[in-house]
């Protein structure tokens, strides 16, 4: 009985604690997407003339999101009979846009990403066990600073 | 080729489903099956497998369980067993080796136990005070044996088991989660099983004193002691003993089973 009252206290705490910082990181998100609209970020190979190019360096950027307890037993469920995933949707959508904006961050003056990739693994030590279920993604491109803008 | 800044108004990467309510979906569903599945290999066991089990495997299955409760040959182990044996005499239909064992710990309990065995607790020897009381609670788990619950129980344990095993692994709190609703349902089965076995244990005390007076006593007392509602008892593996005292009180009233008088309990030191 004491576990049943530990699991669904855990349940709880996971539900709403995940649905705050939920709530909280996309509103950042939605607003630093905004800020740094002005940077062009591709995925495209295409580089401007060399000649133009005053600097050019490798930018990255990565964002380890870790599951709560609820998206965990909705997923463990979800395995059963399978289908969509929703409770992991949000996860990797969070994930991949902060990264985005992480190296767009490191990428403050120049002006332009080229060859944006984005890549992701699993982070990941049985979560069956209670261990940890996180996903990392890791995106990276090439910042050029031009001698004179676009 | 022009550069065209764009802010994501609408994710088309996310669903829209509200989290709970995938949740209720899916928990409703699984556990509904669940139950489904649990409660039909119930019956699969109870009427198809259980009949067939020879007595040989069940004693060797009774060895099994038999090492955590080491019999003591006392005086007092023997002077109960003349108690067993003349109910069992009886019992003409068993054709198991009953044997009765003591275990010195305070819970008010006995158990059935495969092979045969029964096993009282001393918290339970401590409060009876009659003969016949402890007769009737004898005869109580002789019915277990008759109807073969012992084995009916071990057989839902192990699909329990390997149920919520298979489709969850090790997840301790769903696991968990699952094994208690699933228990919820076994408390249903298993007090229609203990009315049944109440029912033995009156008739056999009838066919073995000639009477039933103190087949009520022990319910009655506990019941003085443990003043619990009934709904206490919902989930509980046994009807409330109020409900007992009732159910046994109108079967006495029905079968006019004469109330004699009771033989006390003097056990040996």
């Amino acid at each position: 009985m004491l576990d049943l009252a530990l699991f669904l206290i855990l349940l709880t705490i996971g539900y709403f604690a995940g649905r705050a910082t939920e709530h909280r990181h996309y509103k950042s998100i939605l607003l630093r997407e905004k800020a740094s609209l002005h940077l062009p970020t591709v995925t495209s190979k295409m580089l401007p003339e060399v000649d133009q190019i005053a600097k050019s360096f490798l930018v990255t950027g990565s964002c380890v999101i870790s599951i709560d307890y609820f998206k965990r037993i909705l997923a463990v469920l979800r395995n059963i009979i399978g289908g969509r995933m929703t409770a992991y949707e949000t996860l990797i959508d969070r994930a991949r846009r902060e990264a985005i904006l992480r190296m767009k961050y490191e990428a403050l003056g120049s002006h332009i990403i080229v060859n944006t990739r984005v890549e992701t693994a699993s982070i990941f030590s049985s979560a069956s066990q209670n261990g940890i279920g996180s996903v990392e993604v890791f995106a990276y491109g090439t910042a050029i600073k031009l001698k004179k803008k676009l | 080729m022009k550069y065209t800044p764009k802010l994501l108004t609408k994710n088309v990467n996310t669903s829209t489903t509200h989290p709970l309510k995938e949740f209720a979906i899916l928990t409703g569903g699984i556990l509904g099956a669940l139950i489904l599945v649990y409660v039909l290999l119930g019956f699969v066991l109870e009427w198809v497998v259980v009949p067939h089990i020879p007595q040989s495997v069940e004693r060797s299955l009774g060895e099994l369980f038999l090492g955590n409760y080491a019999v003591e040959d006392s005086p007092e182990r023997q002077y109960l067993q003349g108690i067993l044996d003349r109910l069992v005499e009886h019992e003409p239909s068993q054709t198991l080796d009953y044997q009765l064992h003591v275990e010195e710990s305070p819970m008010v309990n006995a158990m059935a136990l495969p092979g045969g065995h029964i096993v009282l607790y001393r918290g339970l020897l401590d409060r009876v005070e009659s003969e016949n009381e402890l007769a009737m609670i004898l005869g109580h788990e002789l019915g277990h044996f008759a109807e073969r619950h012992h084995l009916i129980g071990l057989g839902r344990g192990l699909v329990l088991l390997v149920l919520s095993a298979t489709l969850l692994g090790d997840q301790s709190g769903i696991t968990q989660f699952l094994q208690d609703s699933l228990a919820t349902v076994e408390s249903r089965f298993s007090q229609r099983q203990e009315q049944q076995v109440d029912e033995f244990g009156l008739h056999l005390l009838q066919k073995t004193y000639q009477h039933v007076a103190g087949a009520t006593d022990f319910f009655e007392r506990i019941q003085k002691e443990d003043p619990e509602g009934p709904l206490a008892y919902f989930f509980a593996s046994h009807p409330s003993p109020a409900n007992r005292v009732d159910f046994l009180n109108e079967l006495i009233s029905s079968a006019h089973y004469p109330m004699g008088e009771k033989t006390s309990l003097d056990l040996p030191e």
